[in-house]
Protein backbone atom coordinates (compact mmCIF):
# COMPACT_ATOMS: atom_id res chain seq x y z
CA UNK A 1 0.00 0.00 0.00
CA UNK A 2 1.32 3.60 -0.63
CA UNK A 3 -0.21 7.10 0.37
CA UNK A 4 -0.19 9.55 -2.63
CA UNK A 5 -1.24 13.23 -3.31
CA UNK A 6 -4.07 12.77 -5.59
CA UNK A 7 -2.42 14.56 -8.02
CA UNK A 8 -0.10 12.02 -8.69
CA UNK A 9 -3.17 9.20 -9.25
CA UNK A 10 -3.37 7.36 -12.59
CA UNK A 11 -5.66 5.14 -14.73
CA UNK A 12 -5.85 1.84 -13.11
CA UNK A 13 -4.98 2.31 -9.47
CA UNK A 14 -6.56 0.26 -7.03
CA UNK A 15 -7.54 2.28 -3.84
CA UNK A 16 -6.05 0.26 -0.78
CA UNK A 17 -8.26 1.83 1.86
CA UNK A 18 -11.53 4.50 1.54
CA UNK A 19 -10.92 7.72 -0.09
CA UNK A 20 -11.63 10.34 2.05
CA UNK A 21 -12.17 14.54 2.31
CA UNK A 22 -10.56 16.31 4.89
CA UNK A 23 -13.66 16.54 6.68
CA UNK A 24 -13.64 12.80 6.59
CA UNK A 25 -16.74 11.86 3.94
CA UNK A 26 -15.90 8.83 2.09
CA UNK A 27 -15.99 9.04 -1.18
CA UNK A 28 -14.67 5.90 -2.87
CA UNK A 29 -14.43 2.23 -1.51
CA UNK A 30 -11.74 0.12 -1.04
CA UNK A 31 -10.53 -1.87 -4.16
CA UNK A 32 -12.37 0.51 -6.42
CA UNK A 33 -10.40 0.88 -9.57
CA UNK A 34 -9.49 4.15 -10.50
CA UNK A 35 -10.57 6.24 -13.72
CA UNK A 36 -10.01 9.34 -15.33
CA UNK A 37 -13.31 10.49 -14.36
CA UNK A 38 -13.43 9.56 -10.69
CA UNK A 39 -10.05 10.95 -10.39
CA UNK A 40 -11.11 14.57 -11.15
CA UNK A 41 -14.40 13.72 -9.07
CA UNK A 42 -12.32 13.25 -6.20
CA UNK A 43 -9.61 15.84 -7.12
CA UNK A 44 -13.00 18.11 -7.16
CA UNK A 45 -14.60 17.33 -3.92
CA UNK A 46 -11.08 18.50 -1.97
CA UNK A 47 -9.66 14.91 -1.41
CA UNK A 48 -5.62 15.11 -0.58
CA UNK A 49 -4.11 12.05 -0.37
CA UNK A 50 -5.24 8.53 -1.25
CA UNK A 51 -4.22 5.35 -0.65
CA UNK A 52 -3.39 2.90 -3.15
CA UNK A 53 -2.56 -0.73 -3.74
CA UNK A 54 1.08 -1.71 -4.47
CA UNK A 55 3.67 0.84 -4.80
CA UNK A 56 3.11 2.55 -7.65
CA UNK A 57 4.69 5.56 -8.14
CA UNK A 58 8.58 6.02 -6.65
CA UNK A 59 8.17 9.63 -4.80
CA UNK A 60 11.91 11.95 -5.31
CA UNK A 61 14.59 10.64 -2.84
CA UNK A 62 12.85 8.16 -1.96
CA UNK A 63 14.62 4.54 -1.81
CA UNK A 64 14.06 1.30 -4.05
CA UNK A 65 13.10 -1.54 -2.33
CA UNK A 66 16.36 -3.14 -2.12
CA UNK A 67 18.01 -0.16 -0.72
CA UNK A 68 15.49 0.09 1.84
CA UNK A 69 16.21 -3.57 2.74
CA UNK A 70 19.96 -2.87 2.27
CA UNK A 71 19.61 0.25 5.12
CA UNK A 72 17.17 -1.61 7.71
CA UNK A 73 20.48 -4.42 7.94
CA UNK A 74 22.70 -1.55 8.45
CA UNK A 75 20.46 0.02 11.23
CA UNK A 76 20.54 -3.58 12.96
CA UNK A 77 24.26 -4.14 12.66
CA UNK A 78 25.30 -3.82 16.36
CA UNK A 79 22.42 -6.10 17.50
CA UNK A 80 23.06 -9.03 15.15
CA UNK A 81 23.38 -11.39 17.64
CA UNK A 82 20.53 -10.80 19.41
CA UNK A 83 17.38 -13.75 18.50
CA UNK A 84 14.21 -11.49 19.34
CA UNK A 85 16.04 -8.57 17.26
CA UNK A 86 17.04 -11.12 14.40
CA UNK A 87 13.61 -11.88 14.72
CA UNK A 88 11.97 -8.28 13.94
CA UNK A 89 14.09 -7.51 11.71
CA UNK A 90 13.29 -10.41 9.33
CA UNK A 91 9.35 -9.24 10.24
CA UNK A 92 10.45 -5.83 8.99
CA UNK A 93 12.00 -6.61 5.94
CA UNK A 94 8.76 -9.12 5.07
CA UNK A 95 6.71 -6.14 5.60
CA UNK A 96 8.40 -3.73 3.49
CA UNK A 97 8.16 -6.98 0.85
CA UNK A 98 4.83 -6.84 0.91
CA UNK A 99 4.14 -3.55 1.12
CA UNK A 100 5.97 -2.78 -2.34
CA UNK A 101 4.95 -6.38 -4.27
CA UNK A 102 1.90 -7.54 -2.09
CA UNK A 103 1.58 -11.05 0.05
CA UNK A 104 1.65 -13.40 -2.96
CA UNK A 105 4.89 -12.31 -4.17
CA UNK A 106 6.66 -12.88 -0.23
CA UNK A 107 4.83 -16.55 -0.42
CA UNK A 108 6.64 -17.51 -3.91
CA UNK A 109 9.74 -15.43 -2.22
CA UNK A 110 9.17 -17.96 0.24
CA UNK A 111 8.69 -21.61 -1.55
CA UNK A 112 11.53 -20.60 -3.97
CA UNK A 113 13.86 -20.35 -1.37
CA UNK B 1 34.04 18.81 32.93
CA UNK B 2 33.02 16.64 35.69
CA UNK B 3 29.38 14.97 36.12
CA UNK B 4 28.46 17.20 39.57
CA UNK B 5 29.54 20.33 37.37
CA UNK B 6 26.88 19.19 34.58
CA UNK B 7 24.55 18.57 37.26
CA UNK B 8 25.64 21.75 38.32
CA UNK B 9 24.87 23.25 34.84
CA UNK B 10 21.43 21.16 34.26
CA UNK B 11 20.07 22.73 37.42
CA UNK B 12 20.01 26.18 36.49
CA UNK B 13 18.85 25.86 32.63
CA UNK B 14 19.41 28.89 31.04
CA UNK B 15 19.09 28.21 27.60
CA UNK B 16 15.55 26.33 27.18
CA UNK B 17 12.20 28.01 27.28
CA UNK B 18 11.43 28.49 30.97
CA UNK B 19 8.29 27.28 32.40
CA UNK B 20 5.40 28.71 31.56
CA UNK B 21 3.54 30.63 34.57
CA UNK B 22 0.31 28.81 33.82
CA UNK B 23 2.02 25.72 34.87
CA UNK B 24 2.90 26.59 38.71
CA UNK B 25 -0.80 27.73 38.92
CA UNK B 26 -2.12 24.22 37.53
CA UNK B 27 0.04 22.69 40.13
CA UNK B 28 -1.67 24.51 42.73
CA UNK B 29 -4.89 24.11 41.57
CA UNK B 30 -4.43 20.43 40.86
CA UNK B 31 -3.30 19.99 44.99
CA UNK B 32 -6.57 21.38 45.57
CA UNK B 33 -9.01 18.47 45.59
CA UNK B 34 -11.81 20.05 45.09
CA UNK B 35 -10.68 21.30 41.63
CA UNK B 36 -13.11 20.05 38.29
CA UNK B 37 -11.10 19.49 34.79
CA UNK B 38 -14.12 21.69 33.52
CA UNK B 39 -12.21 24.73 36.17
CA UNK B 40 -9.23 23.43 34.93
CA UNK B 41 -9.89 23.54 31.57
CA UNK B 42 -10.86 27.23 32.20
CA UNK B 43 -7.94 28.24 33.08
CA UNK B 44 -6.11 26.87 30.32
CA UNK B 45 -8.40 27.89 27.62
CA UNK B 46 -7.85 31.60 28.88
CA UNK B 47 -4.60 31.76 26.87
CA UNK B 48 -5.48 30.87 23.53
CA UNK B 49 -2.41 29.85 21.87
CA UNK B 50 -1.43 27.39 24.48
CA UNK B 51 -4.70 25.82 23.74
CA UNK B 52 -4.92 25.63 20.12
CA UNK B 53 -1.60 23.95 20.62
CA UNK B 54 -2.45 21.73 23.17
CA UNK B 55 -5.73 20.60 21.11
CA UNK B 56 -3.94 19.93 18.02
CA UNK B 57 -1.10 17.59 20.33
CA UNK B 58 -4.00 15.54 21.08
CA UNK B 59 -5.99 15.50 18.23
CA UNK B 60 -2.63 14.08 16.63
CA UNK B 61 -2.58 10.71 15.76
CA UNK B 62 -0.15 8.78 18.36
CA UNK B 63 -3.13 9.74 20.98
CA UNK B 64 -5.43 8.24 17.98
CA UNK B 65 -8.65 8.80 19.41
CA UNK B 66 -11.45 8.34 17.11
CA UNK B 67 -13.80 11.77 17.94
CA UNK B 68 -12.25 15.14 17.83
CA UNK B 69 -12.15 16.64 21.05
CA UNK B 70 -12.59 20.31 20.66
CA UNK B 71 -12.11 21.37 24.59
CA UNK B 72 -9.27 21.40 26.93
CA UNK B 73 -11.63 20.20 30.02
CA UNK B 74 -12.89 17.29 27.77
CA UNK B 75 -9.13 16.67 26.83
CA UNK B 76 -8.36 16.30 30.41
CA UNK B 77 -10.78 13.92 31.14
CA UNK B 78 -10.01 11.88 28.33
CA UNK B 79 -5.88 12.11 28.84
CA UNK B 80 -5.80 12.86 32.72
CA UNK B 81 -3.89 15.69 34.02
CA UNK B 82 -0.78 14.66 34.06
CA UNK B 83 -0.89 14.10 30.21
CA UNK B 84 -2.33 17.43 29.87
CA UNK B 85 0.67 19.05 32.24
CA UNK B 86 3.20 17.47 30.53
CA UNK B 87 2.13 18.92 27.32
CA UNK B 88 1.90 22.41 28.28
CA UNK B 89 5.05 21.89 30.08
CA UNK B 90 7.03 20.85 26.99
CA UNK B 91 5.26 22.23 24.86
CA UNK B 92 8.02 25.18 24.58
CA UNK B 93 10.92 22.77 23.99
CA UNK B 94 8.81 20.95 21.17
CA UNK B 95 8.55 24.17 19.49
CA UNK B 96 12.43 24.49 19.61
CA UNK B 97 12.70 20.57 18.79
CA UNK B 98 10.66 21.14 15.60
CA UNK B 99 12.74 23.93 14.31
CA UNK B 100 16.44 22.56 15.48
CA UNK B 101 15.86 18.63 15.38
CA UNK B 102 13.07 17.97 13.07
CA UNK B 103 14.71 13.96 13.13
CA UNK B 104 14.30 13.86 16.94
CA UNK B 105 11.00 15.80 16.63
CA UNK B 106 9.53 12.45 14.26
CA UNK B 107 11.72 9.79 16.26
CA UNK B 108 9.80 11.12 19.47
CA UNK B 109 6.28 11.21 18.07
CA UNK B 110 7.00 7.66 16.43
CA UNK B 111 7.72 6.70 20.06
CA UNK B 112 5.02 7.84 21.20
CA UNK B 113 2.60 6.03 18.66
CA UNK B 114 4.42 2.91 19.07
CA UNK B 115 4.11 3.48 23.16
CA UNK B 116 0.48 3.72 22.75
CA UNK B 117 0.08 1.02 20.40
CA UNK B 118 1.70 -1.35 22.54
CA UNK B 119 0.02 0.08 26.28
CA UNK B 120 -3.45 -0.15 24.97
CA UNK B 121 -2.61 -3.98 23.50
CA UNK B 122 -1.23 -4.48 27.48
CA UNK B 123 -4.80 -2.69 28.78
CA UNK B 124 -2.63 -0.39 30.43
CA UNK B 125 -5.35 1.83 32.78
CA UNK B 126 -3.97 5.17 31.01
CA UNK B 127 -2.41 4.59 27.78
CA UNK B 128 -2.09 8.02 26.72
CA UNK B 129 0.21 8.30 29.88
CA UNK B 130 2.59 5.47 28.08
CA UNK B 131 2.52 7.85 25.09
CA UNK B 132 3.35 10.79 26.68
CA UNK B 133 6.07 9.10 28.25
CA UNK B 134 7.57 7.91 24.83
CA UNK B 135 7.18 11.82 23.48
CA UNK B 136 9.51 13.00 26.07
CA UNK B 137 11.78 9.67 26.31
CA UNK B 138 14.81 11.66 24.52
CA UNK B 139 14.10 15.00 26.84
CA UNK B 140 18.06 14.83 27.50
CA UNK B 141 19.18 15.12 24.43
CA UNK B 142 17.41 18.13 24.15
CA UNK B 143 18.91 19.42 27.31
CA UNK B 144 22.12 18.80 26.26
CA UNK B 145 21.74 19.98 22.68
CA UNK B 146 20.56 22.94 23.87
CA UNK B 147 23.07 23.75 26.88
CA UNK B 148 26.28 22.25 26.39
CA UNK B 149 26.36 22.56 22.34
CA UNK B 150 30.24 21.85 21.91
CA UNK B 151 30.03 18.93 24.13
CA UNK B 152 26.48 17.55 21.64
CA UNK B 153 28.09 17.80 18.52
CA UNK B 154 30.88 15.58 19.50
CA UNK B 155 29.01 13.24 21.26
CA UNK B 156 26.88 12.96 17.84
CA UNK B 157 29.96 13.27 15.54
CA UNK B 158 32.26 10.06 17.43
CA UNK B 159 28.78 8.19 17.51
CA UNK B 160 28.35 8.51 13.85
CA UNK B 161 31.84 8.06 13.02
CA UNK B 162 32.88 5.36 15.58
CA UNK B 163 29.53 3.16 15.16
CA UNK B 164 28.74 4.02 18.72
CA UNK B 165 25.82 4.58 20.50
CA UNK B 166 25.12 8.15 21.72
CA UNK B 167 24.49 7.25 25.02
CA UNK B 168 28.05 5.08 25.44
CA UNK B 169 30.02 8.26 23.69
CA UNK B 170 27.85 10.52 27.02
CA UNK B 171 28.73 8.57 29.33
CA UNK B 172 32.77 8.42 28.56
CA UNK B 173 32.75 12.20 27.91
CA UNK B 174 30.42 14.04 30.26
CA UNK B 175 29.78 11.12 32.71
CA UNK B 176 25.64 10.85 32.46
CA UNK B 177 23.72 9.34 30.18
CA UNK B 178 20.61 11.43 28.39
CA UNK B 179 18.22 9.15 30.12
CA UNK B 180 19.52 10.55 33.73
CA UNK B 181 19.35 14.13 32.40
CA UNK B 182 15.86 13.68 31.20
CA UNK B 183 14.70 12.63 34.51
CA UNK B 184 16.70 14.73 36.41
CA UNK B 185 14.45 17.89 34.49
CA UNK B 186 11.29 15.61 34.28
CA UNK B 187 11.79 15.33 38.12
CA UNK B 188 12.60 18.95 38.31
CA UNK B 189 9.04 20.48 36.64
CA UNK B 190 7.16 17.72 38.91
CA UNK B 191 6.14 15.28 36.78
CA UNK B 192 4.45 12.09 38.35
CA UNK B 193 7.37 9.00 38.60
CA UNK B 194 4.82 7.11 36.35
CA UNK B 195 7.19 9.59 33.73
CA UNK B 196 10.23 10.11 35.69
CA UNK B 197 11.25 6.88 35.77
CA UNK B 198 10.37 5.58 32.35
CA UNK B 199 12.53 8.71 31.24
CA UNK B 200 15.24 7.91 33.30
CA UNK B 201 15.60 4.58 32.65
CA UNK B 202 14.38 3.83 29.17
CA UNK B 203 18.01 2.36 28.20
CA UNK B 204 17.90 -0.31 31.24
CA UNK B 205 14.29 -0.31 32.20
CA UNK B 206 14.70 -3.30 34.97
CA UNK B 207 16.82 -0.56 37.15
CA UNK B 208 13.84 1.80 37.27
CA UNK B 209 12.58 1.46 40.64
CA UNK B 210 9.17 1.68 39.81
CA UNK B 211 6.90 1.54 36.63
CA UNK B 212 8.68 -1.22 34.95
CA UNK B 213 6.10 -2.17 32.55
CA UNK B 214 6.21 1.28 31.49
CA UNK B 215 9.67 1.73 30.95
CA UNK B 216 9.76 -1.28 29.34
CA UNK B 217 7.15 0.15 26.84
CA UNK B 218 9.08 2.41 26.39
CA UNK B 219 12.49 0.59 25.80
CA UNK B 220 10.98 -1.62 23.19
CA UNK B 221 8.77 1.24 21.78
CA UNK B 222 12.39 3.37 21.15
CA UNK B 223 13.96 0.01 19.77
CA UNK B 224 11.11 -0.22 17.64
CA UNK B 225 10.98 3.22 15.88
CA UNK B 226 14.44 2.99 14.92
CA UNK B 227 14.44 -0.49 13.71
CA UNK B 228 11.58 0.98 11.42
CA UNK B 229 13.76 3.54 10.41
CA UNK B 230 11.12 6.47 11.40
CA UNK B 231 12.94 10.00 12.32
CA UNK B 232 16.63 10.11 13.66
CA UNK B 233 17.41 9.31 17.71
CA UNK B 234 20.95 11.01 17.25
CA UNK B 235 22.80 7.83 15.92
CA UNK B 236 21.50 5.43 13.46
CA UNK B 237 21.65 2.07 14.84
CA UNK B 238 18.90 -0.32 16.78
CA UNK B 239 19.57 0.17 20.53
CA UNK B 240 20.24 -3.15 22.62
CA UNK B 241 17.25 -4.88 23.98
CA UNK B 242 17.19 -5.81 27.76
CA UNK B 243 16.09 -9.22 27.46
CA UNK B 244 13.87 -9.02 31.30
CA UNK B 245 12.52 -6.22 30.43
CA UNK B 246 11.15 -8.10 26.85
CA UNK B 247 10.48 -11.08 29.08
CA UNK B 248 7.50 -8.70 30.66
CA UNK B 249 5.81 -7.54 27.75
CA UNK B 250 6.48 -10.25 25.39
CA UNK B 251 5.05 -9.96 22.05
CA UNK B 252 4.59 -13.05 19.89
CA UNK B 253 5.38 -13.39 16.30
CA UNK B 254 1.55 -12.53 15.04
CA UNK B 255 1.33 -9.34 17.80
CA UNK B 256 4.43 -8.12 16.25
CA UNK B 257 3.26 -7.98 12.60
CA UNK B 258 -0.07 -6.34 13.31
CA UNK B 259 1.94 -4.07 15.58
CA UNK B 260 4.26 -3.05 12.41
CA UNK B 261 1.31 -2.51 9.92
CA UNK B 262 -1.09 -0.42 13.05
CA UNK B 263 2.35 1.42 13.66
CA UNK B 264 2.96 1.95 9.23
CA UNK B 265 -0.53 3.41 9.47
CA UNK B 266 -0.02 5.82 11.95
CA UNK B 267 3.69 6.88 11.07
CA UNK B 268 1.71 8.12 7.48
CA UNK B 269 -0.70 9.87 9.75
CA UNK B 270 2.08 11.36 11.85
CA UNK B 271 4.12 12.27 8.18
CA UNK B 272 0.58 14.29 7.68
CA UNK B 273 0.88 15.87 10.90
CA UNK B 274 4.28 16.97 11.03
CA UNK B 275 4.15 18.32 7.39
CA UNK B 276 0.85 20.28 8.75
CA UNK B 277 2.97 22.28 11.48
CA UNK B 278 5.95 22.87 9.11
CA UNK B 279 3.04 24.11 6.67
CA UNK B 280 1.74 26.95 9.31
CA UNK B 281 5.03 27.48 10.95
FE1 LIG C 1 17.39 7.40 24.33
FE1 LIG D 1 15.10 7.48 21.67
Amino acid sequence: MQRIPIKLAKEGMVLAKDAVTPEGQVLCGVDTSLNEELIARLKRQGVLVISVQGHPVRMPGELSLSEKLKELDKRFSKVQNDPVLRALKHLLGEHLVVEEKGAEFLEKLKKGS
Amino acid sequence: MDKAEIKKRLNDIQSLPTLPPIVSKLNEMVADEEITAVKLGKVIEKDQVLTSKLLKMVNSSFFGFPQRISTVSNAIVLLGFNVIKTLIVTSSIFEVMQASDVGLFEHSLGCAAACGIIAKRRQIKNPEEVSTAGLIHDLGKIVLRSELPEEYEAIVTEAREKGRYMREVEKERIGIGHGEIGGMLARQWNLPERLVFPIEYHHKPEQAPDFKEIAAIVHFSDILIRAVGFGNGGDPWVPALDHNAWERIKLTKSQMKEIIAELDEKLLELQDFTLEIKVEG
